[in-house]
Parts: structure tokens; C-alpha cells; sequence
């Protein structure tokens, strides 16, 4: 593998790379409003289409009766679900397979279920569904984990389900190890609606012997909704192009999946045109929904343009499902945990609902801890709760059972977590290694220092106003995307450099730090560089968040080397040339400051490609050769922390501090101080860094003081799907969050970055910080009801109690 | 194909704003049925037409809506709302449909000087009133500190809901120049970012009052 400037490059002085306030490359597209999404596409002359809806939380169509809504004047297509067509596509492969495209069984309130219709108008589309005569079989539902545990509850999902895909094989790296997995080989059957997969490391027996006390609790973390800010929609027709044979496509909306729709439709690829590369916030969100999916189906069914646009409440998708974990640990008396067991009960959603963050039993944070004795055990329930999509940016993994932990072994010892966190902590290389870990402390140096940290017991403070105080702390260690192999070309093209890539504009700013790390390598500015953003670019942004644009960020930097090297050598070559050609004729040409010297000889910086031993010799980098060279590279670092085992090195980590004030009057809680020290490596681009920190702590504190998604216990169905009733922060609500950013060039992405950690985002720091200033817990969200309830001081607090 | 120049793109951004508004109809160029197609010539005939075929659904309607400063004369179904005239029959994409129950402000545009939200109006109520969208923010120098600042300070992330944010941000700025950071936090506090850039829209509007107090603009 190349490492044209090592893993961590030797690079001090850094011209480019983390400058803030540099414009994104597409912001102003954004702003102005000129930027479109899937939703903003209309064609003349085209048809709308709506997907029949499920208002149970599970049913099955028996049969429908379409000839009111075919007689309706507009209505131009019904199609149910068991009608031929649906055979003519096939299934997504990224997405899941399922027993039919469009099934006949629905599996949670508002599922795609039986029919699609296609009219002149929406309204002609809402108009068609409600004239549909169906009749529902309505079926048993579980949205309450625990009753969903028992063993006389019915199978609500048949085996068709385990046989199409839901329960796949662990996926396997290239370096063996096993990720995104809930049902591994040694695992026993699925009973009933349950899976149970175990992980046990070390020896508990041995654990607990050790142990001077035991310390049982429960965490309970739930489900988290919908990061979709934009509707979910596409447009498309089909073309005749002389000159490529057969149909071509065009879709709009459908951004970043040319792959996956022509693979549906068994189209080459370069039969799908596809336009539009603002994708809205997909954070790790790699699926399309089936509205992006069937329009060119029903265009080539109508011959007519067709268009699909989900509402807000259709895009109601989970981004967390609920876990109730009960966390038994064994401590000494000095505070160092000797045996971890976990036994979880964990939502699986409805069907092909993402396999990742809440219960992949390899990713939490215990692999952090000196403690080799841990047992996971997860009992995942079937649900008709929702759909969940994977989604990296919010996920904050398994990782508060262990911040509770630290917090109640410092509150049961009358000691600092922080104490308790450092004694804990493997050191960077293994479990096994007992040494400090360099970037946590400096974490908590600066983090302790800006907090004027002042720990105190549950209870033990009170403001000059009243109200309580409570403070609280966690540490989090940053995975990275590093395993992926990632794919870059960079292209030197009259003077020029181009990047050629198919984004999607995702919203973490990855073209813009590729383009920085480029413009570093090449010595040239980051606005000499011409990004070319085409669907047809091998390129795509996909690696989200900073952790997996530091990953893709080293495989820029090589290929900019490569190309810097090629550059070189032509600009040389061409020095020593005496004549230039022009068809025919030659010309002599003059000779040129490079001639004389060797590529290895000559250097780039400033837009100026020179002599290193005589810098007043250059040539302008755009004339540094008339020739076109390509660079491409494809890879990935020398060094994969995901790869390693999550949590089991640690190179680099963040740290967050907060500090509430309690009102026991009326239960209002205030964020007092919200601080995050992290230390990033390197910051490739400092305001979208920051700008993410902003984030997760958006998604933190929503998810731990407002957000609660209500379920109807009686029918199943969603009480408060929209964003009306399903409270999120405004700028009124959110906390300034204090950012001290360091920069030890410890991980393994370019210069050493790594970026924040996606488990920065937290479901209980804040909780904990409230349980800091009152002494009782209470689970998020910890609503003034719910605080008062826990303070004893209400009989029942709202919310779907 | 699309192909982004860094550092280049408020100009393009402007230009494409400026070309979305050229391109707006002001009458419709040709009348069709919505339910039928069949081709009218004349309102009139549309509305015969109707009374003849189609005697149970609510006729179109003929409105002039004032969009930017140009009356455009419209023919459409009474139940659309102003955001669904604004992109189907104007082509302008700037105000943008989130939550469709005026909930989180992505389709804020500005009427008779204040906000609105676009998604909870119907257009034909609309007649008689002055409506600005982000596309004619855009393409005014004096507002280009303002997108400017957003930009620089990433007050965005997916950009789905920024403009929205912006035309609110404009019309505070309209009725007051110099807000507090309060004033500005309270006057966003109707828009919802999912991406969570709250905190960083401040941030930006002060920066830009500031250039903008000193009669700064940025030529693009």
C-alpha cells in the first residue's frame, strides 16, 4: 500500500487545511435556494403517484376494489400489489430484500402496503386512495418490548421474512472482523418474536470473584425519529437516445443511487441519466425510500413522466430504536470494574429495519475498560414500533450504559467520575495495556480547567437562585470509517485542476475537505481546484461524518501525491523539450526556468511550480505542462480502528461536560454549560467540524429533554408523527455548546485526523447531570412532568403513561 | 453535468436565482384542464368546460399573484397552496415543503412585509398581496453579506431548510437592523433545522448586520 508522506504525513506548516470560514462548495447554492432536492423536480406533462398507506400497525389487504378510484375523472393507473408488473424490477440491493416489492402486509402504522395510484394531481391521488374499497385483515401488534419478550405472544412475522434476508450473515472485513450483525452463527434460533445473540469475553466467574461490591441498574434509551429533513421523492421518464440502444432513463430525486436504479430496472448503467445532486440530510442513511424507487416503473407502465413525493409523516422513520438495557457490574473498592454483563431488551423494528447502532453487540463502549470479563446479552424483539434506517450521525451506540456505570461507581465511592474513568481506561494499544491514554488526558486537562470542574456528590449543590445543580461527564472514542476502501481521481487538464465527483451533497461538507487536503498536497489554493460534480464520477462523498471523511481524506492525499508526482515529471519532461508542435510544424521554443532539472528537483507551492534550490525559477502551475495527467487511488489507511475492534485502541477521544440547574418547583431543567473537548487529530475543516459538534449535542439534548415518540398502546398507531407534535430544538431551546478542539495527530486519517466520535451524541449525559443535581433518575425525556414525578411531587406525568 | 468553480458560486447562486425569476410566466402559456388536459383557450372556456365535464370538482380559478415584484396572472385549482404555485407554476424552488403543517418555516417567504408560511396559505387567497422568495433575496447586493455570512459560518448542513431560515432572518433585518442576539434567536425560533444548526444562525445575521451597517455589499 502506498504511503506517499506516511500514515500521519510529516506535514507541520499547513496552508489550507483547517482554515475556517472557507464557503462550502455548494452553500451559496443552498442558501439562495437554487439548490434542488428530490422534492423541487416537476417535468410538464407529468403524473403524480401515491402509495397506499397502512392507518393499522399491522394488517393485511385482503382485497381492494379500485373501480371507484379508476372512475374518478384524472385517475389514469391503480395497481395493486399483486399484479404482474411488480416482477418486472428488482429489489434494491441496497435496502433489503423483502417477499414482494409492494407487499400485502403491513407492518407498522403508515407502512407502503397494496396499492399505488397515479392521477393528474396529488389531490387526484388523495382523492383515488380514499375511493379504494378495502378490506383489512387486522393483525396482532407488538409495540411493547417486554410483552413482545413473552413466549405466548404469536409470531407476528412469518418465516418468509428470515428466509428474504432480515436475519443476515455477519458482515465480514477484510481483516476478519465481524460488524453489523444481530444473528450470528453460534446463536440459537429464533423463538417465538425473539433473537437472542450472546457475546461473552474473559471469564465472569473469575469477575465477579474479584468484585468487592455489585453494582445493578438499568438504562433505558428510546427510540429517537426521523432525520429526513426533506420529503423523499424523485420524477422519471424514459427517452429514446440514438446512441446507446435501448430505453434511457431519467430520474430526478433519486441522488446518489444511478447503481442501485439501474440494477432495479436491469438497465446498464449508462441508460439512467440522473439529475440533481442535493441529496437533504442523509446521515448514513444509504437507502431509498419506494417513492425514489417505482416512478420509473409507473412512467414506463403510463408513458408519461411520473412523480412520487412522500409526506413529512410518511418520512417518519426511527433513527434509534429503543433499548432497555440492565447493566450489572462488578467493582472493586477502589472503583476498578472487574465484570461487565449487559442483558438487554432491544427493538428490532419492523422488517429490514438497520442492523446497527443500538444493537451491534461489538461496538460500545466497554471495550474501552481494562475489564476483559463481559457478557452481552441481547434479546431482540420483533416490533411493529417502526422503520429505522440506519443513521450513523446520531448514533450514540451503546455507550451511556457505561458512562451511568462510571457515574454511580464515583457516586457509590464519593469519588470524581473522572477518577473513576481513568482508572478504568485500557491503555491506547490494548486492553491489556495499562498505560494512560495521551489523548484522554489531555481531554480532561482542558475540559476540567474550562469547567473549573468541581465535583460533587448527588444533592451536594445548590445555585445562589435555588434551583440544584448537577454535573456530569462521559468519554467517547472516535470510530472510523478507516476499513472502507475508498476511491479518488484527481485530473490535471488545461492548467486546471479538476475533481470529478457524483457527491451527493449530504451535508457534511466532504467534497470541501477533500478539496482542502488536495489543494494542501498540490500547493495550490483551495479555489484553484475545480470540482466537477457529475453522477457519473466513481467519487462519491459517502464516507459521512468527519470520522469517515479523515478515512476517505488519506486516499485524497495520496492521489494528490500521485498526481503532484506526475505533474512533475511532465513539467520537467517538457522543460528539456527544444521544439513544440503545432499539427505539422515545429517551432523552436524557448527554453524554459525548469530546464536543466529533474522532476525530483522541483516542488509546487503557491500556484507556482519551481526550483527548490532557486525558487526564482518557476513556471505558473497552470502552465506547468500541456499535457492531461490523471491520478487515481483507491484504499484506505495503514490503520483501521474499526477494523482493530471497536473501542480496543485508542488513538484519539473526545470528552463532553455538562452542567444543568434543576428547578424542584416546576421541573424545568437549564443547561448550565455544555462543553466538548475533543481531540480530533487534525481538523481538516474547523467549521463544519464545529458546526457537527453543534449537532450531536442538537440530537443529545433533544432526544434528553423533548423528544419522545408516542405510540397509541391500544391500536399501535403514531400519536404525534409530524413535527408539530413531535417537539425538536429551536434556537431558543439549544445551549451554546463550548467547543475546545485538539490536535495531537494521533488517528490514522490524513495528518493524523480522525475527526469527532459518531457516540459524541449521547441519550443520557445530560440525564446523568440531572440525576447529579436531584439524586433520582428519570428517563428521557426528562420533561418538567417527569422530573416533578421522579422529585415525588406529581401523581402522573404526560406523555403516553 | 455540474460543474462548481470553488469560491465562484455566489455569483453562479445569483445567476441561476436571477434566471428562475426571468423565466417566471406571466400568464399561462397555454390553459389545460387539470383533470382531462383537454386544451382551452380562454379562462372562460376552461370554466365552461368544467361545468360541462367535470360538474362535481371545484372549478380553477383566475388569480393574479404579485411575486417579486411582477404580477403573474395564474390559473389554478383553488385547494393549492401559495408553496405548490410557487414551484409548479412558477418554477421557484427557494421555499421548500417540510413538515406541510407550518411547523418548521422551510417555506417561509415574506407577504406584505412579514413572514409566512407558504405550505399553511392557500395562493388564491393570496391576490392583492406582495410575496418576496429567497430567489429575489438573492439577486439584491444588499442581502449578499447576509448569504455571504451564512455560508462562511456553515449555518447550514444539508441546506434543505436554509432558506426558510434566511427569509426569516430577512424580515427581522427588514424591521430591524441592529437586533440583539436574542431578538434573532426569538425570530428563528420558528424554523426547524434537523441537521441542528441552531446555534450557529446568530453567529451569521450578526456578522452580516455588522458588514451590512457599514454599507458593505459583496460584489459577486
Amino acid at each position: 500500500m502506498p504511503d506517499l508522506i506516511g500514515a500521519n504525513g510529516q506535514r507541520e506548516d499547513f496552508r489550507v487545511v483547517g482554515k475556517p470560514n472557507i464557503p462550502g462548495l455548494t452553500s451559496y447554492a443552498m442558501a439562495t435556494g437554487v439548490a434542488k432536492y428530490g422534492a423541487d423536480f416537476a417535468v410538464p406533462g407529468m403524473l403524480f403517484a401515491k402509495i397506499l398507506r397502512s392507518p393499522y400497525a399491522h394488517a393485511r389487504v385482503v382485497k381492494i376494489d379500485a373501480a371507484d378510484a379508476l372512475a374518478i375523472p384524472g385517475v389514469t393507473d391503480v395497481v395493486l400489489w399483486d399484479d404482474p408488473i411488480w416482477s418486472e424490477i428488482e429489489f434494491n440491493p441496497i435496502g433489503g430484500r423483502r417477499p414482494s416489492y409492494l407487499p400485502s402486509e403491513a407492518h407498522q402504522e403508515g407502512a407502503e402496503v397494496g396499492a399505488v395510484v397515479v392521477a393528474e394531481s396529488e389531490a387526484l391521488c388523495d382523492e383515488a386512495l380514499e375511493a379504494l374499497k378495502i378490506e383489512w385483515e387486522v393483525l396482532p401488534f407488538i409495540i411493547d418490548l417486554k410483552k413482545g419478550l413473552s413466549s405466548e405472544v404469536p409470531p407476528i412475522r412469518g418465516p418468509e421474512w428470515d428466509e428474504s434476508g432480515t436475519y443476515a450473515p455477519p458482515s465480514v472485513t477484510s481483516d476478519g472482523h465481524t460488524w453489523m450483525a444481530v444473528h450470528y452463527p453460534d446463536d440459537p434460533p429464533k423463538a417465538g418474536n425473539v433473537s437472542v445473540t450472546t457475546k461473552s469475553e474473559g471469564d465472569l466467574d473469575a469477575g465477579w470473584a474479584q468484585a468487592d461490591m455489585i453494582l445493578e441498574y438499568n438504562v433505558n434509551l428510546h427510540d429517537v425519529v426521523s432525520l429526513l429533513p426533506n420529503p423523499q421523492a424523485s420524477v422519471a421518464w424514459w427517452t429514446d437516445n440514438m446512441y446507446k440502444p435501448g430505453k434511457t432513463l431519467r430520474i430526478e430525486g433519486a441522488v446518489g443511487r444511478r447503481g442501485a436504479i439501474a440494477t432495479m430496472y436491469r438497465l446498464p448503467d449508462d441508460n439512467v441519466i440522473q439529475e440533481g445532486v442535493f441529496q437533504g440530510g442523509k446521515y448514513c442513511d444509504w437507502g431509498l425510500r419506494m417513492a425514489q424507487e417505482i416512478t420509473p416503473l409507473l412512467a414506463r407502465r403510463t408513458g408519461r413522466p411520473v412523480r412520487c413525493c412522500n409526506t413529512r409523516e410518511e418520512n417518519f422513520d426511527l433513527c434509534v430504536n429503543i433499548r432497555l438495557a440492565s447493566v450489572k457490574l462488578g467493582v472493586t473498592s477502589e472503583g476498578l470494574i472487574t465484570a461487565v454483563e449487559d442483558d438487554s431488551i432491544i427493538d428490532h423494528g419492523t422488517p429490514n429495519s438497520s442492523e446497527m447502532t443500538t444493537y451491534d453487540r461489538d461496538w460500545n463502549g466497554y471495550y474501552t475498560l481494562k475489564c476483559e470479563n463481559i457478557r452481552q446479552i441481547y434479546s431482540i424483539v420483533d416490533s411493529n414500533r417502526g422503520f429505522m434506517h440506519t443513521c450513523g450521525q446520531f448514533v450514540p451506540y451503546s455507550w451511556d450504559m457505561l458512562t451511568i456505570g462510571i457515574y454511580l461507581i464515583a457516586e457509590r465511592l464519593g469519588r470524581d467520575p473522572v477518577d473513576i474513568a481513568r482508572l478504568n481506561l485500557h491503555g491506547p494499544d490494548s486492553q491489556k495495556d495499562t498505560r494512560l491514554v495521551p489523548s484522554f488526558e489531555a481531554c480532561v486537562e482542558e475540559g476540567q480547567r474550562l469547567m473549573n470542574w468541581d465535583w460533587h456528590p448527588a444533592g451536594g449543590r445548590r445555585l445562589p437562585d435555588g434551583r440544584l445543580h448537577g454535573a456530569s461527564f462521559r468519554y467517547q472514542m472516535c470510530p472510523r470509517h478507516s476499513f472502507l476502501k475508498y476511491f479518488t481521481k484527481l485530473e490535471y487538464r488545461g492548467g486546471v485542476v479538476h475533481f470529478p465527483t457524483q457527491g451527493p451533497i449530504a451535508g457534511w461538507f466532504g467534497t470541501e475537505c477533500f478539496t482542502m487536503i488536495a489543494a494542501e498536497e498540490l500547493g495550490i489554493d483551495f479555489e484553484d481546484i475545480c470540482v466537477d460534480y457529475d453522477y457519473r464520477a466513481e467519487h462519491t462523498d459517502e464516507a459521512g461524518g468527519s470520522d469517515g471523511v479523515t478515512g476517505h481524506g488519506w486516499v485524497v492525499k495520496e492521489c494528490a501525491n500521485i498526481l503532484k508526482k506526475k505533474i512533475l515529471e511532465a513539467a520537467a519532461r517538457e522543460a528539456q523539450e527544444t521544439t513544440s508542435r503545432f499539427g505539422p510544424m515545429e517551432f523552436p521554443k524557448p527554453p524554459s526556468p525548469l530546464t536543466g532539472y529533474t522532476a525530483e528537483e522541483l516542488d509546487i507551492m503557491d500556484g507556482r511550480v519551481f526550483v527548490k534550490a532557486d525558487p526564482e525559477k518557476f513556471v505558473p502551475f497552470a502552465q506547468a505542462t500541456a499535457e492531461t495527467i490523471t491520478a487515481d487511488y483507491g484504499g484506505h489507511s495503514p490503520k483501521s480502528a474499526w477494523a482493530t475492534g471497536f473501542g480496543r485502541k485508542l488513538d484519539t477521544m473526545n470528552t463532553s461536560w455538562c452542567e444543568v440547574a434543576v428547578d424542584e418547583e416546576t421541573g424545568e431543567v437549564e443547561i448550565l454549560k455544555y462543553l466538548v473537548v475533543a481531540d480530533v487529530g487534525k481538523v481538516i475543516r474547523r467549521t463544519s467540524l464545529e458546526s457537527q459538534i453543534d449537532q450531536v449535542v442538537f440530537f443529545s439534548q433533544g432526544c434528553q429533554l423533548m423528544e419522545e415518540y408516542i405510540l397509541d398502546p391500544e391500536t399501535g398507531v403514531k400519536l404525534n408523527g409530524n413535527m408539530l407534535d413531535y417537539r425538536r430544538p429551536t434556537t431558543l431551546d439549544v445551549p451554546v455548546v463550548d467547543k475546545e478542539i485538539l490536535e495531537l495527530r494521533s488517528g490514522d486519517g490524513a495528518y493524523g485526523a480522525s475527526g469527532i466520535a459518531h457516540n459524541l451524541a449521547n441519550s443520557h449525559l445530560i440525564v446523568t447531570a440531572i440525576h447529579n443535581a436531584v439524586g433520582v433518575w428519570v428517563d428521557p425525556p426528562a420533561t418538567p412532568d417527569r422530573v416533578l414525578k421522579a422529585l415525588g411531587k406529581c401523581e402522573r406525568e404526560g406523555g403516553n403513561q | 453535468m455540474e460543474t462548481t468553480r470553488a469560491g465562484a458560486s455566489l455569483k453562479s447562486a445569483g445567476e441561476q436565482a436571477a434566471a428562475a425569476l426571468a423565466a417566471m410566466p406571466r400568464r399561462p402559456e397555454v390553459i389545460r384542464c387539470p383533470i382531462c388536459k383537454r386544451q382551452c383557450l380562454s379562462f372562460e372556456e376552461l370554466s365552461e368546460h368544467y361545468a360541462a365535464e367535470h360538474p362535481d370538482s371545484v372549478a380553477p380559478t383566475a388569480v393574479t399573484l404579485n411575486v417579486n415584484g411582477l404580477n403573474c396572472s395564474l390559473i389554478i385549482e383553488p385547494h393549492l397552496t401559495l408553496k405548490q404555485v410557487l414551484q409548479l407554476h412558477l418554477g421557484l424552488t427557494g421555499a421548500k415543503e417540510m413538515c406541510d403543517r407550518g411547523a418548521c418555516g422551510s417555506c417561509t417567504v415574506i407577504m406584505d412585509g412579514n413572514p409566512a408560511l407558504s405550505c399553511n396559505i392557500l395562493a388564491s387567497e393570496c391576490e392583492g398581496r406582495s410575496i418576496e422568495t429567497i430567489e429575489m433575496v438573492a439577486v439584491m447586493p444588499k442581502w449578499r453579506p447576509l448569504i455571504d455570512e451564512y455560508c462562511k459560518w456553515d449555518a447550514m448542513q444539508c441546506g434543505y431548510c436554509t432558506p426558510g431560515y434566511l427569509m426569516a432572518a430577512k424580515a427581522l433585518l427588514d424591521r430591524n437592523p441592529s437586533p440583539t442576539e436574542y431578538e434573532i434567536r426569538e425570530a428563528l425560533s420558528g424554523n426547524i433545522c434537523i441537521c441542528g444548526t441552531q446555534p450557529r444562525h446568530s453567529q451569521a445575521i450578526l456578522e452580516a448586520v455588522s458588514r451590512m451597517a457599514k454599507g458593505e455589499t459583496i460584489n459577486a
